[in-house]
């Protein structure tokens, strides 16, 4: 159990090579922080899903021998995750690909900063559980 | 066991009748006189007898992921030991003998065969309570449950429950070119690879035909007709001479043109 004096909010943060062989690390860090969160199952099939798109999606960018940067906010109930990697030339995010389309589906939010430099994908995700029931509980 | 025992007495005719076919199929199979012919149709007769069993062991496996044919074939082979082991003289019914030894193979199975990755006994355990109470609680709560509520029933903590949700991702790892449950026409399943889309060959040519179309349009009527002769009609460019009325060094050296100047308007408007 995460026990955080910091009141109802906690970030974690994890950085890992650029690499496709991380991407079951990131995973299974988001599906034990969300199970944390009192997400339920499905929830967590479902986040798990939409971080393997945001990977997809970020490593595609990613310049040669850069860090991905993992930036979760945790909330009662939310969870949200700013996934960053370098990029001298990101290209466009493509709002019509099929992998948008999932992520759009899956989370509450979803979006995608590309600039030079930079290109960075934010998904945000909530529990399907009424608040009342996790209030108090996890975090 | 107490499934057979409870069987309510309407069958029991039924099984009676089993039980004196097993009583004199294990007679002419034990019967050190009978010929080998004889003991092994026997033999056989006893394992369809009591196939069944077997797959009343194997429905108790369902929706665990593995196909139900394949728990009744394993099954089978723990039927068949149990035959060449069962021993008349001890008393017991054949089938309290061999519904452990069915039900030993089946889940002897699911232990080496079902994980694609070897997992841990205990967390393999885990995964198996982790699906069972989380069908429970999805029932009972009306909703998927979470982690916790899972780990509450289980009377273990949440951090187990992650690691054994982790484990339970190397359960099944299929391959890419493994074919769905449902038969197609010529039997096999389609594979996953057969769903997945391609280009269609000929969608680049539609684009193409569409940029080409405007500038059809604005060549000259002649151009226009010995393109029409050539590439539509199929026409030898001494065909398209004789029928525009020139010579067939004319009609190339207009094609070569033509062609040209679509190509460069082409390429002048990527």
């Amino acid at each position: 159990m995460i026990t955080s004096g910091v009141g109802a909010r906690s970030d974690v943060e994890l950085r890992l090579p650029a690499d496709g062989a991380y991407a079951a690390v990131l995973r299974t860090l988001t599906a034990g922080l969300a199970a944390r969160l009192d997400f339920t199952m499905d929830d967590i099939e479902d986040l798990r899903i939409a971080v393997s798109e945001v990977a997809a999606m970020v490593l595609d960018e990613a310049d040669a021998g850069a860090d991905l940067v993992c930036r979760f906010r945790l909330e009662p109930g939310e969870l949200r995750l700013d996934c960053s990697t370098t990029a001298a030339d990101p290209a466009r995010p493509d709002y019509d690909s099929f992998g948008w389309q999932v992520l759009t589906t899956l989370t509450t939010d979803a979006s995608v900063e590309a600039a030079p430099g930079t290109y960075a994908v934010r998904i945000a995700l909530r529990s399907s559980l009424d608040p009342a029931v996790i209030d108090g509980a996890g975090l | 066991m107490t499934e057979v025992d409870s069987r309510d007495s309407g069958r029991s005719a039924a099984l009676d009748a089993t039980r004196r076919e097993n009583a004199r199929l294990f007679a002419v199979f034990r019967d050190d006189g009978a010929s080998d012919a004889e003991r092994d149709s026997a033999r056989e007769a006893l394992v369809h007898l009591h196939l069944p069993l077997v797959e009343h062991c194997a429905r108790r496996f369902r929706n665990r992921g593995e196909p139900f044919e394949d728990l009744v074939q394993v099954g089978t082979i723990g039927l068949i030991k149990s035959v060449d082991r069962f021993d008349t003289d001890r008393g017991v019914e054949f089938s309290t003998y061999a519904t452990p030894t069915i039900i030993g193979e089946i889940k002897r199975y699911f232990r080496d065969k079902g994980w694609a990755i070897r997992v841990p006994r205990r967390l393999q355990e885990l995964r198996m309570q982790i699906s069972a109470s989380t069908a429970e609680l999805t029932q009972s709560l009306g909703r998927s449950p979470t982690p916790r509520e899972i780990a509450e029933a289980i009377g273990c903590s949440v951090e187990e429950i992650v690691e054994g949700l982790e484990s339970s991702n190397a359960y099944a790892t299929l391959s890419l070119d493994a074919g769905d449950d449902s038969d197609g026409a010529d039997g096999g399943g389609q594979s996953m690879l057969d769903a997945i889309g391609i280009d269609d060959e000929g969608l680049e040519q539609v684009e193409i035909r569409e940029s080409v179309k405007p500038l059809l349009e604005s060549l000259p009527p002649r151009e226009k007709r010995i393109l029409l002769l050539r590439f539509f009609k199929n026409m030898t460019q001494s065909q398209i001479a004789a029928e525009i009325g020139v010579s067939q060094m004319h009609v190339s050296r207009l094609l070569t043109r033509t062609l040209e100047q679509l190509r460069a308007s082409l390429e002048a408007d990527d």
